[in-house]
């Protein structure tokens, strides 16, 4: 029974994985990236293909841009719907599905900070289950300056109170500039720590602990810097 | 999306704006975020003899967010610990009226109540409830 067990693992295991990269067209299966090595057809990107796997690179914080760039730019011209014009209507319809899978892999991966969101999500599963204590005292802060932008809000922006206030919110919002920054250059430090945890590829437990305190605190750091980049648009916004 | 008439009225007119002195004994506070969205809320209630007589909240993020902690603290006032501890996401999204997109503005607040109740506990602890 045990051995039945053991042996049939591998195996089921190895077959829907063959399942997910057989073509849709013609039934062989799929090695190459994109597209079948027997008929040539295009192969929808599928469902579970993370962003990552969808421009060829690995899970990695420190991409290159340029190297973004220009896969993206391969893709973009592999899946281009002039290439399509007289192909049948379901090549069609998975060159411009792929597109914009491609589309949206893009545009997620190319801002670091939004590439480290869409990492943690993957890595975590679902975000808020790391859902971190409240920073209470960068919220009372945040609070506290609301008020004192209501006040802006509501003066007249000419009289010396109108003045007095501008000029606090101002400092303010230099402060927390420079916050922000600081809290970039931190999250460049996690990100290096990841990749450097991700090419040493070891599966001990010091790995896993480091792997934990690494997400942990790049959780930390995105939420808060959230939190700050929202209130210095918002002082932006109101002393332009 | 167009806001309902409820979240457009607590937002024109919200009710119980403001805050307590957190340390007080009597004082609860609960501060909580939405990392996604980076919306902060810090909602507060005053109990005397386990009934809430106030409560005060100061939100910084949406509209939705600010009529979902409006209406929670007109909710809260002349409740129990343990009423309000049965306040849910869902009955703020009904009365409010909210879209899916705003409904963790709702889990935000439902938070926010948790959290000052849970801080009212911690700061009784081992006093009998009702103690002046």
């Amino acid at each position: 029974m045990d051995n039945h067990q053991s042996s049939s693992h591998p195996d089921t295991r190895r077959q829907l994985q063959m399942a997910r990269s057989m073509c849709w067209h013609c039934q062989s299966e799929v090695t190459g990236e994109y597209f079948c090595d027997r008929c040539v057809k295009v192969q929808p990107v599928s469902k579970e293909t993370d962003y990552f796997t969808c421009l060829g690179f690995p899970r990695r914080l420190m991409l290159d841009p340029q190297k973004l760039e220009a896969k993206f730019y391969e893709l973009s011209r592999t899946f281009h719907p002039d290439f399509y014009q007289t192909k049948s209507a379901d090549e069609q319809t998975i060159s411009l599905s792929n597109a914009a899978v491609l589309n949206t892999a893009y545009r997620t991966l190319r801002a670091p900070i939004q590439r480290a969101e869409y990492l943690l999500a993957l890595e975590t599963g679902s975000v808020k289950d790391i859902r971190t204590s409240p920073p209470a005292d960068l919220f009372e802060e945040i609070l506290e300056l609301q008020d004192t932008l209501e006040e802006y809000r509501a003066s007249d922006r000419d009289s010396d109170q109108g003045h007095r206030l501008r000029s606090t919110l101002q400092t303010e919002q230099e402060a927390l500039e420079r916050r922000k920054h600081e809290m970039e250059a931190q999250l460049q430090q996690l990100f290096a720590d990841w990749d450097k945890l991700q090419d040493a590829g070891e599966a001990t437990s010091l790995a896993r602990v480091e792997r934990d305190r690494i997400l942990k605190q790049m959780r930390d750091l995105l939420s808060n810097r959230t939190y700050v980049n929202n209130i210095v648009n918002d002082l932006a916004a109101t002393i332009a | 999306m167009a806001y309902s008439d409820k979240v457009v009225d607590h937002f024109n007119n919200p009710r119980n704006m403001g805050s307590f002195k957190k340390d007080d004994a009597d004082v609860g506070t609960g501060m909580v975020g939405a990392p996604e969205c980076g919306d902060v809320m810090k909602l507060q209630i005053k109990v005397q003899n386990d009934t809430i007589v106030d409560a005060k909240f100061k939100t910084f993020g949406c509209g939705s967010a600010i009529a979902s902690s409006s209406l929670a603290t007109e909710w809260l006032k002349g409740k129990t610990i343990e009423e309000a501890q049965k306040i849910k996401n869902t009955d703020i999204v009904q009365e409010l009226n909210l879209p899916p997109v705003k409904i963790h503005c709702s889990v935000l607040a439902e938070d926010a109540i948790k959290a000052a109740l849970a801080d009212y506990q911690k700061k009784t602890d081992g006093q009998p409830t009702g103690t002046k």
